[in-house]
């Protein structure tokens, strides 16, 4: 279903666990879906649709009961002593990331995966100062305990930790939850920033349309382990109905635009921000007052 | 006149920081709610609207100003532990983490702990077990663990534990800030319905315009003062003035907004819900040529 | 992974075990042990051996769930099984090979011993573990121990914390099992290096752990404060326990059982 070569990518992939067990059960049902390399891709789908299954299967974290996972074509899996290479070249940071914090020092826990991938002093050090620049942490509170931070603070310093190991792809497991729109747009803002600068491949996952909308350049919508849409913000948008039946909620301004329409201004659909919506109705407006003249 | 269940004047309250400096959180708050009515602090990280739920229930003392929770005076320094006791009955928290809040590893044992500490007669608690269940509908899941269950179910959980002990009034302290979308809305329309059928008076701190606009009144916190106080439509009239304070508008409030101020369109001030923004702008756009 | 541990977890049912007095069951088990203690022939043996299974049929538990519970102890059974055999003397030397001499005694022990544990672990954990809710468990202990309040023992207390730890048991499980996700996933290499290195792979999972784990503790605290709580003085509970007829035939059949395994080992 997709013409682009996927960077990596789920090939009917279907993953059981507490297999033996009288609770097994399957997270994924044979699930084909790949990611563009060189964007951010918004992974969406409401809880239970089987995400975060999927982030700890593209970094090998988890192994595929059946099916095969693959970067640049290569199955993952082929050498599983390899694996551990696996998670260096993919980064996943976790839902409420702030929890995997442990070093008495804000700057030696960013450290902590760049030394276990066994690089030298100097590189540590410029990746540890990279990494904080693009998650908004000042080199003031690099010598502070990460414990005495507050919550936001704490959750740039977790991605941050994985930041630094410079993956070729970064899976983000809601990277905003429970933060307030101010931190939200920061840290979602700053993930951008490194994406383009690094050029690498990025998977946010997340269930906030709007965030997604600004953020990401292709969103997919996963529906009972099925990719029901992929596209841009605004191919997906104009599906607006639909996303509904998928649990996720629609922006306002999304549900705003198809209203209108409905009560009859001609504004077209698939808007997803204020300065879309601002732009559509002047349009509307403007070509009726041609009209009228 | 209603009667206020909560009256608040000159509040102030610091935390001690390492080396012993006060710092103040809370800034000469002075605000009083009305029982029966629902509230939404809104306000952004830090901004000191826990801090604020926590003085209201006594789990934190003010350092000085005058405070009244249901008539009782708390800052009177007589306050017996049976008087802090009777408040945290009436006035019933709900905390952010739905994990960190439930005691028993049965549901309905959960819900029964709030009543089970008032002493009360086992036949009496049975009774408001079963009708907190049904308030929050989870009466399915009374025999369930916890741990099986969804955040916004633990959640529900949590507020029939509150419900149980007849409470005037519960404070959510960004009960909905962990939840996905399914979640929230179930708490969000749980608590609705408990304010509009229980006439329970409800303060629901929270950092989402989607939900503040719910309620009757909106108080914007910032830096520990009070920046807006109105009802929703009032308070969201001020895109500015929320924006610096780091927090967002709804995005039909923010459009409405933008047409009026940048394109000169002719709506009024206090659109909040999109079915009112449609029907202005229809209106406007059925006048052209008109 | 960490949460496919099964042994000792509660499994919901509606069956006569489920709901039996846990203060019953208390004392049913302390019957049931004595019993298995009791048992030394071989017509004893079978009969407690076939009591625990009557108890499982029961309880309505699938026997793969509780026998899979016996895999954990099985090296154990084993190795001492083995000891039994090869080290027990005896009269009846039943295998001679070279300097190994196997008596009927040997064998007749390590089966005995072998049919006690599985009793034991099938018996006890129909009877208790699986059947009864871990609240109606520390809710029966609280109740069984109340006579030594008496004496200033904090039986309230203890109940009290015996039901947190119970309540947080998963979610700390699924707390562990994410944190060892995420250092795993920044490079932590839980299976490589000296014995000294393994021991600090562990200082990622357990630091987060315990700041966790207080961190609970804290709102938890405040959380119940919020509910009244203060102690067990004044407490009520919702749950009244009566004993009914059908805790008082299991009763009678537990002491028919004893007095016939009594009976059983005189006779023979």
């Amino acid at each position: 279903m997709m013409e682009h070569t996927p960077k990596i990518s789920l090939e009917n992939v279907t993953y059981r666990y507490s297999i033996g067990t009288p609770f097994e059960k399957a997270a994924l049902q044979n699930v084909t879906l790949g990611f563009e390399g060189g964007i951010i891709t918004g992974l969406m789908g409401h809880t239970g649709s089987g995400k975060s299954t999927i982030a700890q299967l593209l970094n090998g974290l988890l192994r595929p009961t059946e099916g095969t996972v693959r970067i640049d074509g290569q199955d993952i899996w082929e050498d599983p002593k390899k694996i551990g290479a696996v998670r260096f070249r993919v980064g996943l940071v976790f839902q409420y990331p702030e929890y995997q914090l442990f070093e008495e020092t804000v700057a030696r826990d960013i450290a902590y995966g760049p030394h276990n991938m066994g690089l030298d002093d100097d590189e540590i050090r410029r990746r540890v100062e990279e990494a904080a620049r693009f998650t908004g942490i000042t080199p003031d509170i690099f010598e502070k305990s990460p414990f005495e931070l507050s919550g936001g603070q704490k959750r740039r310093v977790a991605i941050a930790g994985v930041m630094a190991m410079d993956p070729e792809i970064l899976v983000l497991d809601e990277p905003a939850a429970g933060l307030d729109p101010k931190g939200r747009a920061e840290i979602l803002g700053g993930i951008r920033a490194y994406q383009r600068e690094k050029k690498n491949t990025i998977i946010i996952i997340s269930h906030s349309m709007e965030d997604m909308a600004l953020y990401a350049d292709k969103l997919m919508v996963l529906d009972h382990g099925r990719v029901s849409r992929y596209g841009d913000a605004h191919e997906v948008f104009s599906h607006a109905e639909e996303l509904k039946s998928v649990g996720l909620s629609r922006p306002q301004i999304t549900k705003f635009v198809m209203e209108l329409a409905r009560a009859g201004v001609p504004v077209n659909g698939g808007i997803y921000s204020v300065e879309d919506a601002y732009k559509e109705v002047l349009r509307v407006f403007a070509e009726k007052k041609k009209g009228a003249k | 006149m209603k009667e206020q269940i909560i009256q608040a004047k000159n509040l102030c309250f610091s935390y001690k920081n390492e080396d012993g400096k006060p710092l103040p959180v809370i800034k000469n708050l002075t605000f009083s709610i009305e029982r029966g009515s629902f509230v939404s602090i809104l306000g952004h990280n830090g901004s000191g609207k826990s801090t604020l739920a926590k003085l209201l229930n006594l789990v934190l003392t003010p350092d000085s100003g005058e405070l009244s929770v249901g008539g009782i005076d708390v800052m009177r320094d007589d306050l017996s532990e049976e008087d802090i006791y009777n408040l945290r009955r009436r006035i019933g928290m709900v905390f952010q983490n739905p994990d960190n809040q439930l005691v028993a590893t049965i549901v309905e044992e959960d819900i029964a702990f709030g009543p089970e500490n008032l002493g009360i007669e086992p036949d009496e608690i049975r009774k408001r077990v079963d009708d907190a269940l049904a308030a929050v509908n989870m009466t399915e899941f009374a025999r369930h663990s916890p741990s099986q269950l969804s955040g916004g179910q633990k959640q529900r959980i949590a507020i029939a534990g509150i419900i149980a002990m007849l409470p005037d009034c519960i404070i959510f302290d960004e009960s909905t800030a962990m939840l996905d979308p399914i979640g929230r809305a179930e708490v969000m329309e749980t608590i609705e319905r408990l304010n509009r059928e229980r006439g329970i008076t409800v303060l629901h701190i929270t950092h989402y315009m989607d939900e503040a606009v719910r309620a009757d009144r909106v108080m914007v916190v910032d830096h520990g003062e009070i920046l807006l106080d109105g009802t929703p439509g009032e308070v969201f009239s001020h895109v500015e003035q929320l924006k610096a304070a780091g927090l967002d508008v709804p995005q039909v409030t923010a459009l409405v907004h933008k047409l009026k101020t940048e394109a000169g369109f002719d709506l009024p001030d206090t659109i909040l819900h999109s079915a009112d923004a449609v029907e202005a702008l229809r209106a406007l756009y059925d006048q052209i040529g008109g | 992974m960490l949460r496919d541990i099964t042994l000792g977890q509660y499994f919901p049912g509606n069956s006569v075990l489920h709901r039996l007095d846990p203060r019953m069951k208390i004392f049913l088990i302390v019957i049931y042990i004595v019993t298995i203690f009791t048992a030394n022939t071989p017509v004893s043996f079978a009969l407690v051996l076939a009591s625990a299974f009557v108890l499982l049929f029961l309880s309505r538990i699938p026997a793969k769930l509780v026998l899979g519970g016996l895999k954990a102890v099985f090296i154990i059974m084993a190795f001492t099984a083995v000891i039994n055999i090869f080290w027990t003397t005896g009269e009846e030397l039943w295998l001679e090979a070279g300097p190994i001499k196997i008596y009927r005694e040997g064998v007749e022990y390590a089966i005995f011993m072998i049919v006690r544990v599985v009793a034991l672990i099938v018996g006890s954990s129909v009877l208790l573990t699986y059947t009864t809710s871990p609240i109606a468990l520390t809710d029966g202990l609280e109740r069984v121990l109340a006579p030594l309040k008496v004496l200033h023992v904090p039986v309230h207390e203890f109940s009290m914390m015996m039901t947190i730890a119970l309540r947080f048991i998963p979610t700390l499980i699924e707390e562990t099992d994410k944190i060892i996700s995420a250092q795993k996933a920044r490079g932590t290499d839980f299976t490589a290096g000296s014995l000294a290195q393994r021991a600090r792979a562990l200082i990622p999972i357990m630091v987060p752990l315990f700041v966790s784990a207080f961190h609970r503790a804290d709102e938890l605290a405040v959380a119940m404060e919020c509910r009244c709580y203060r102690g067990g003085e004044g407490r009520t509970r919702m749950t009244r326990l009566h004993l009914h007829a059908r805790d008082f035939v299991v009763l009678g059949a537990h002491i028919v059982l004893l007095a016939a395994v009594i009976a059983l080992n005189i006779i023979f």
